[in-house]
């Protein structure tokens, strides 16, 4: 009798296995790109891709404009099952695993020629960290370098003395970097930084170009230093389980046309922030450059940020050591500056 | 920091895709009209936005461009005929050319007369448009009644503009200047074109989620304000609500109720009606989509 009921649950399963073959899965992603961006454009392409290439098994449904939720509450969803995956920045997998948001860390590069140096090396295994906690992502994509702007030049470490600083909401990060830096750091959403400026209860705030321009800061913070302070970046992941359910031949088109969609974003990320860089500099913003005794206080005070997130959190000391070796091996080596593509 | 800044911020222009321009395309020139060119011009624009068969005006518009073309080489210092110009050309390359080339062409005279206009109305604004930010403000918020039509005229032109470059940065950066206009003109005039203005300043809002830096309630109280302005006559208003911010918040039951009340109003309503029509168009085809959007 027991062993009647065990075969036909087997049954049903398999009869609901194939059945769900035949119909098809349809992949449920969340991403705070709003509809008709270039990123959900990239993101009907691929998913058309891989209908095609699938037969039609393998469809998305994508809920853009951040409808799901913040990155927490996505990471959340993927958990019960509700969402397959979704579009995070680095900093949200850093309660997963810290090691995913190293390249975060506050001044660890100067160029992006830097940055293609240490991801060309390092992103894999970056990526390859998070399958312990059920997760595959495809690719790294980068929002680009922050830059401290603000409404008064700040050439030297004493021009930030009494300046009223920006940071996001509950962001570890900025707020070891201001702490480090001695900054009296303001905790504000996103949307109502631009009030802040406006109104003077911040006057110095940090962005990506690209930010910069898209939420008119520059209109009041026209003054930029042009030191990197953080690299950010995100990827675009799906749930193991999801991704499991797939046949393995559907699972190599998957990955091969999000791979391929990561690594456009990526460029376009690239090309975007020149663009806007050139657009502030025509708006009437100024570059200014920190004198060399600034950059090495920057240096000393990112280096005391990095310490004091390492003691927070559990690091892969091996991880980092390997990222600033790779970064000593390209600042020593003799080489022609790469151009701009 | 990790603020979710770029995402995509390429598409901040973008997403106004036709809605910039058809917001703009409410209303005629309604300053005051002296001479006999001008009046011309003025009335080719009120057939224009009076017009309840979009086909017509795609077919014919081409004419009147160039007819306005010479009216302004006739008397090029004629802020009325300038001022048609900006309207017609960027109204036209706004909501009507598909072909990107053609609409940056066009667009760009309309933003360029639009420009031309403003300056012949207020010396003092000629040439400020690529003075740094700041120079550019102050001389905009020192503009009064007397420039109201004109500023607001210039602005949805240049915001066309804005959308058909939507991937040039310095274009998007631009967009923090119209801003600048348009809400000179709600503090100059709250009532300004029944609300009209409004409608520009809820696109703006909802353009970015909340996450992003948007506004969408904000954005909401925008557009609630253009359809109480216009006692609920400005259907794009409403359109838009339904496509910028209830899509935004995931809010079907609010999308659909706004897109049927629209294809079900009547579209007629002096000075709005080539708008209106539009704007049923797109509540129906909005509709079409709804179960693709928000369904499971």
């Amino acid at each position: 009798m027991r062993y009647r009921r065990t075969l036909m649950v087997v049954v049903i399963l398999l009869l609901a296995s194939a059945l769900a073959d035949a119909q098809g899965v349809r992949l449920k992603i969340a991403t705070l790109a709003p509809d008709g961006s270039f990123w959900m454009e990239e993101a009907r392409r691929a998913a058309d891709e891989i209908g095609r290439r699938t037969d039609g098994r393998v469809g998305f449904r994508f809920y853009p404009g951040g409808t799901m939720g913040s990155d927490d509450t996505v990471l959340r969803k993927m958990r019960i099952g509700q969402l397959h995956g979704g579009v995070l920045l680095a900093g949200s997998l850093g309660d997963l695993d810290p090691d995913f948001e190293i390249y975060n860390f506050p001044l660890v590069f100067r160029s992006y020629d830097e940055v293609d140096h240490v991801r060309r090396e390092l992103d894999q295994r970056l990526i390859s960290k998070l399958d312990d906690d059920g997760i595959v992502a495809f690719g790294l994509v980068e929002t680009g370098f922050v830059y401290l702007m603000s409404t008064q030049p700040t050439r030297t470490f004493a021009d930030l003395d009494g300046r009223k600083a920006w940071i996001p909401e509950g962001d570890a990060i900025s707020k070891a970097i201001a702490d480090a830096a001695g900054l009296s750091p303001v905790p504000l959403a996103l949307s109502d930084v631009l009030t802040g400026l406006q109104t003077g209860l911040i006057d110095t705030v940090a962005a990506p170009p690209v930010g910069a321009v898209a939420l008119q800061w520059f209109t009041k913070a026209k003054y930029v230093t042009d030191l990197p302070l953080t690299y950010i970046y995100g990827t675009l992941l799906l749930s193991d389980r999801a991704f499991r359910k797939l046949g393995a031949e559907d699972q190599e088109v998957v990955r091969e046309a999000l791979e391929k969609m990561s690594s456009e974003l990526n460029r376009r990320a690239r090309t975007d922030n020149r663009d806007a860089r050139e657009a502030l500099v025509k708006q009437g913003v100024t570059f200014v450059e920190p004198t060399p005794e600034t950059e090495e206080r920057w240096e000393a005070v990112a280096a005391e940020a990095r310490q004091a997130l390492v003691k927070r959190q559990e690091y892969d000391r091996e991880l980092i050591a390997e990222m600033e070796r790779l970064l000593e091996e390209y600042r020593g080596r003799d080489h022609a500056p790469i151009p701009d593509s | 920091m990790k603020g979710p800044l770029n995402r995509m911020f390429s598409s901040t222009a973008r997403q106004a895709a036709t809605l910039t321009a058809i917001a703009m395309l409410t209303g005629g020139c309604s300053s005051v009209v002296s001479s006999t060119t001008g009046r011309l011009a003025d009335s080719l624009a009120d057939a224009l936005v009076n017009q309840n068969d979009p086909e017509t005006v795609r077919q014919g518009a081409p004419a009147y461009l160039v007819l306005l073309d010479g009216l302004i080489a006739d008397d090029p210092d004629n802020p009325d005929v300038l001022l048609a110009g900006a309207q017609l050309y960027s109204s036209y390359a706004g909501a009507f050319v598909e072909d990107p080339e053609r609409a940056k062409r066009l667009a760009l005279k309309g933003r360029d007369y639009g420009w031309e206009g403003l300056c012949a109305v207020k010396r003092k604004t000629c040439g400020t448009w690529t003075e740094p930010y700041e120079v550019f403000e102050s001389t905009i918020d020192s503009l009064g009644a007397k420039e109201v039509s004109a500023l607001f005229t210039t602005a949805g032109a240049w915001a066309t503009w804005i959308q058909v470059n939507k991937d040039d940065w310095s274009a998007i950066a631009d967009k923090a200047r119209v801003d600048a206009m348009i809400r000179r003109v709600v503090e100059i005039d709250p009532s300004y074109q029944r609300g009209a203005p409004f409608v520009y300043l809820g696109v703006l809002d909802t353009l970015l989620p909340e996450a992003m830096g948007g506004k969408p309630e904000q954005g909401r109280t925008h557009f609630e304000r253009a359809i109480e302005l216009s006692s609920g006559r400005n259907l794009m208003a409403k359109v838009l609500l339904a496509k910028q911010y209830a899509r935004l918040t995931f809010d079907r039951e609010l999308h659909d109720r706004l897109c049927e009340e629209v294809v079900e109003a009547d579209p007629t309503e002096q000075g709005l009606t080539l708008a209106n029509t539009l704007a049923q168009e797109e509540a129906a085809r909005l509709l079409e989509e709804s179960e693709d959007y928000f369904g499971e």
